[in-house]
């Protein structure tokens, strides 16, 4: 179990709590493990499913006091739906505009055509309008591709938002 | 598959008390974390799957509602002993009242309903 306490320790120093503090911590652990070891309690049940995962335990104990702003990742996934949105928001307009283009052609996007003559000094450039110009169609497919992506990226967060700590 | 749905519901429901079993164990007395464990086990109360109650004592620390010192334990190693402040007792009161509350509301729900376990 010394090696639970020492990875323990490790991620202490990493998210940069004060010596004195992660050394209290530590030797109440140590402390308590080695009781409970004493007395055939296994360290899973005095630290639940926190036993395999050393870093987060020790993370999420230093955030609960206070000794750390917020666990890595914490602060990420709380930006993520608000990023999602403006994503989802700016993906979903795209679609509503492309979409009114298309159906009802106005304004139309002009497509330029620039050819030379053969005498090589004049110039005519020929303007053709198309009741579906590319550029709104490209417009449409992008914001599919961008909604469908959004759609993954919402089941994603959604399915990685379980329950964890006690709360 | 039964015994697995089972656990996260007891685990769910733990998870919004625990603060308050914990505390109760230490309003009975001061008690560092592993003596808070066995309490608590000695009661029927397993924190398995529950997580470790340690970053619990801290949010408690932090909230103001725990008091701590340090003091060496049956010979052994100093430990850190916790108890509850006087906002902590306010607030393990105030729960009970609503832990008991929300009890009471599911049981006259739920009493209705025969079980059958096959």
């Amino acid at each position: 179990m010394s090696d639970f306490v020492e990875q323990c320790r490790g991620e202490w120093k990493r998210l940069g709590v004060p010596d004195p503090l992660a050394e209290e911590m530590a030797a109440d652990l140590a402390s308590d493990l080695t009781e409970a070891e004493a007395e055939g309690v296994s360290a899973e049940e005095l630290l639940g499913s926190s036993v395999f995962d050393p870093s987060s335990f020790a993370a999420s104990w230093a955030s609960e006091r206070g000794i750390v702003p917020v666990p890595p990742g914490r602060g990420n996934a709380r930006r993520r739906p608000l990023v999602l949105v403006a994503f989802t928001t700016v993906a979903a307009i795209a679609l509503i505009v492309s979409a009114l283009l298309l159906a009802t052609g106005q304004p139309k996007l002009t497509l330029a055509t620039s050819r030379t003559t053969p005498a090589g000094t004049s110039r005519s450039v020929v303007h053709s309008v198309s009741a579906a110009a590319p550029v709104e169609w490209i417009l449409l497919v992008l914001a599919i591709v961008a909604l469908g992506f959004a759609a993954w990226l919402w089941a994603s967060s959604g399915r990685s938002r379980s329950p964890t700590a006690p709360a | 598959m039964r015994r697995m749905v089972s656990e996260s519901r007891r685990s769910q429901l733990l998870r919004g008390v625990l603060d308050l079993c914990l505390l109760a164990v230490m309003d009975e007395g001061p008690a560092y974390g592993y003596e808070m464990t066995k309490r608590l086990r000695e009661r029927g109360l397993s924190i398995v799957g529950e997580g470790s109650i340690y970053p619990l004592l801290g949010r408690l620390e932090r909230d103001g509602l725990v008091e701590t010192y340090r003091a060496a334990s049956n010979g052994g190693p100093p430990r850190k002993y916790y108890r509850p402040s006087s906002a902590g007792r306010l607030a393990l009161a105030l729960g009970v009242s609503e832990w008991r509350a929300a009890r009471d509301a599911v049981d006259a729900v739920l009493a209705p309903v025969k079980v059958e376990v096959a």
